[in-house]
């Protein structure tokens, strides 16, 4: 199955186009593996709007068969930026109904957390939610992160309550026998609390490490095994918008 | 056809209309969920614009009968408007033309007004004054052309025509949105109960509706909660009489000035009855598009793009939004 994955959760702008196989693992024959990744330079704002159709069709173009080989389409429902989210799922959404294609719509922290697969151990995937708050998702060791839903399920936590959860994540894991590795934190929310989250026993990759960073490429996979619903595809928020939370 | 999406406020908005610019279908979802704010929230705009959008989409090409295939030219609102509401129109009509490597064009929200008045069957054509008035916006324009650039004679410095309706309103406890209520409550009341300023003095064509806020706030004050609520209407009737008042000291000023014989007038304010009796006492031909085509639509933003420079696949994969202040005056 050709899947095209995007994602504008984060700062990045993430596309990916890949032939995934039925177990979801990206196929080792007649590879289509193309990933086209914008960074805004430091502090700048996400150029989402301007970049995200402009890699899609880099993609497409490179690949040389264009949409009439593309069996689905997978964008990251965040949680993330509530303008980025917004871009890349009404960009997806259209792109679906004109191409006349599937779409699926995929949590970019399971997405964030396929980093650490085979790992056997927890894995938290921690999104920077700004207003010094995270976005976290977390899996247990027995759990499979392409597969599963996440034993703590995703929400927004003060770095108090992250380094809580993360050591509850911690414990569950040392309790086991045998003994798991120590639980393993990804994404920009993890770099940014590093502290919080060293401090409750979860181990953090340098700060360069890709396995940071989202990756369009974990969508696909995650993608291929989804259900196509015919209900469109809504972002995760996690958060009111501003006004409903003043005025309760 | 045309398919056309205009999300710069809180309206989300799909129409379909032909090349000649006959209306097939105008989709308008009106969101109802800002009343309890007491205003337009950005955030909650946005949201609302996604989870509509794809039915509005649909709903628009079954009423025209149509299929995406019928469609030759997409077209977005670009601005000005609430940046994180238009983004979400802009990107999704991009997205629809560039996955049929359709010709895709990036509309101006007030050409669009304008471009109320090229639409079929009361098709009017140019040269005219135009007066825009809604909760948006409120400016005055001598359209020469079919153009995106029409002469832009004034604008207004603070709030538009139907903002201050919608505040006065609300200082009379009318709730929001009370533009519509404030008029049928000035109905009962008199217009000349109180002397409410209409910038007059301020030269020029640019409109200014401060001042009258505050006046109408002081003098509720001033009444007292007693006095102010028995005469509720005067106050609305007063009220009114100076925005319609301030609208019209410039359309006159205006018609003199270009010379224009018609006047093709827009925007919400134009449901407004004390307005529509001042303007037919102009002595020139006034045009008012119907109600559904004076607020915002898509069909406006489809008749604009036919008169727009449409940029051919990929030349527009790139382009973005704009809020303010980027369109030349
Ligand atoms: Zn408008």
């Amino acid at each position: 199955m050709r899947v095209l994955a995007l994602d504008t959760a984060t700062a990045l702008t993430a596309v990916a186009l890949q032939d995934v196989d039925e177990e979801a693992n990206a196929c080792l024959r007649d590879v289509v593996d193309l990933v086209a990744v914008d960074e805004p330079a430091l502090g700048a704002r996400p150029n989402h709007a301007r970049r995200l159709l402009a890699l899609i069709h880099e993609v497409l173009e490179l690949s040389g068969a264009g949409w009439a080989a593309v069996d689905r389409i997978a964008v990251g429902v965040g949680p993330g930026t509530f303008t980025g989210l917004r871009i890349g799922i009404a960009t997806a959404q259209a792109l679906a109904t004109s191409a006349g294609l599937p779409l699926a719509g995929v949590s970019t922290l399971q997405s964030l957390a396929l980093g650490a697969a085979h790992d056997r151990r927890a894995v938290l995937a921690v999104l920077d939610a700004r207003r010094g708050e995270a976005f976290m998702a977390g899996w247990s060791p027995e759990q499979d992160p392409l597969l599963d839903e996440p034993e703590w399920p995703p929400q927004v936590l003060s770095p108090e309550s992250l380094q809580r959860v993360a050591a509850q994540v911690a414990t569950q894991a040392a309790s086991q026998v045998p003994a798991r590795a120590v639980p393993l934190a990804l994404g920009d929310g993890a770099v940014r609390f590093r502290r919080q989250l060293e401090a409750a026993g979860v181990q953090v990759p340098p700060e360069d490490s890709s396995r940071h960073r989202v990756s369009a490429r974990s969508h696909c996979r995650l993608a291929a095994l989804a259900r196509i619903s015919a209900v469109p595809v809504e972002p995760e928020y996690l958060r009111a918008p501003d006004a409903e939370r003043t005025s309760r | 056809m045309i398919l056309a999406i205009e999300t710069s406020c809180d309206d989300t908005c799909v129409a379909l209309v032909t090349a000649r610019g006959e209306i097939r279908s105008n989709v308008i979802s009106s969101q109802r969920v800002h009343d309890r704010f007491g205003g337009v929230v950005p955030e909650i705009a946005s949201r609302q614009h996604l989870s509509l959008l794809p039915a509005a989409l649909s709903e628009a090409l079954e009423l025209a009968g149509a299929t995406l295939d019928d469609v030759t030219l997409v077209a977005a609102t670009r601005g000005p408007g609430l940046v994180a509401a238009l983004l979400v129109g802009f990107s999704a009509g991009k997205a629809v033309a560039a996955a049929r490597e359709l010709p895709f064009a990036a509309v101006d929200h007030l050409h669009g007004h304008l471009a109320a008045s090229f639409l079929e069957p009361a098709r009017l054509e140019p040269p005219f004054l135009a007066l825009v008035a809604s909760g948006g916006h409120t400016l005055l324009a001598d359209v020469r052309d079919h153009g995106p650039a029409p002469r832009l004679l004034g604008q207004t410095l603070d709030d538009a025509a139907g903002e201050a309706f919608d505040k006065g309103a609300r200082l009379l406890g009318l709730g929001y949105p009370g533009g519509a209520a404030l008029e049928r409550l000035a109905v009962e009341g008199d217009p000349e109960a109180f002397p409410f300023p209409t910038a007059a003095r301020m030269r020029g064509l640019d409109f200014s509706f401060a001042g009258l806020k505050t006046a109408l706030l002081y003098k509720v004050r001033e009444l007292g909660e007693t006095e102010a609520e028995r005469r509720r209407a005067d106050l609305a009737a007063s009220y009114q009489r100076a925005i319609v008042e301030t609208l019209m000291i410039r359309v006159r000023r205006a018609l003199e000035q270009t010379g224009a014989t018609r006047l093709a007038v827009g925007g919400g304010v134009a449901a407004n009855g004390a307005l529509r009796a001042a303007l037919a006492g102009l002595g020139v031909a006034v045009e008012i598009p119907p109600a559904v085509l004076c607020t915002d639509n898509a069909a406006m933003i489809a008749s604009a793009a036919r008169y727009s420079t449409a940029s051919s696949f990929p030349d527009y994969l790139e382009l973005d939004v704009y809020s303010t202040g980027e369109r030349p005056r």
